[in-house]
């Protein structure tokens, strides 16, 4: 009676043990699971905030196109003191070269905008630049934060 | 005669709020622009029935200078 007793106890204690070490099992597998998640919680943290940046720089983009396209139509119907509009397609036909080089102009200074979105320093000399005629004409809010319009 | 002539082109493209002197510059004075500058250069070649050359007009920042430009043009 007591060898028997003593034998269940022993199963007993050992069924225990399995449980135990299936437990254990259960919970190290838990764990790599949580670690799993945590690492994909991150990435997506990450992949959030290179949304957000990318984001930002399309606004950034937005914005400098918005202002170089209303200096570009400014400048092709501006209005004299005289209230004639500016005849862009007949100063072009005359004066070729100068549109040609105008506009040219314009064109390193948008490179530059896209520069300065990126990322790129301004120049002393864009820093400096408060009068019209040394300023990036195209986005001249990111390039001369010095310059105030008239 | 005709730098009374190349004033009025200027008057009446700039206007006359702000004062038109020789030293006055066409974009940091009178709020012009580039193409200001070729705008008012047609112009007084209509104005004056005179032709100058596009090359003599690129440096052009100042009224003196277009002054400069006009009277070597004009015969």
């Amino acid at each position: 009676m007591l060898l028997a007793s003593a034998g269940g106890g022993v199963l007993y204690v050992k069924k225990l043990q399995g449980d135990l070490d299936t437990a254990k099992g259960n919970i190290i597998k838990l764990e790599d699971g949580i670690n799993e998640q945590k690492a994909v919680i991150a990435q997506q943290e990450a992949d959030f905030e290179a949304i957000t940046s990318i984001r930002n720089d399309l606004e950034d983009t937005n914005r400098m196109l918005e202002t170089a396209n209303r200096n570009l139509n400014e400048k092709f119907n501006k209005l004299n003191a005289s209230g004639e509009r500016r005849d862009i397609g007949a100063l072009s036909t005359s004066r070729p070269l100068s549109i040609q080089r105008i506009l040219n102009k314009d064109e390193v200074n948008e490179r530059r905008c896209f520069e300065i979105i990126q990322g790129a320093e301004l120049t002393e000399e864009e820093l400096n630049a408060t009068k019209k005629s040394k300023i990036n004409t195209v986005c001249p809010e990111l390039a001369n934060p010095n310059y105030i319009p008239y | 005669m005709w730098k009374e002539k190349v004033m009025e082109v200027l008057e009446g493209h700039f206007g006359t709020k702000k004062e038109i002197t020789e030293t006055s510059h066409f974009l940091d004075d009178l709020d012009g622009d580039e193409i200001d500058i070729v705008d008012v250069t047609v112009q007084i070649c209509e104005k004056l029935d005179i032709s100058i050359p596009e090359e003599e007009t690129f440096d052009i920042g100042t009224v003196q200078e277009l002054l400069d430009v006009v009277e070597k043009n004009v015969v």
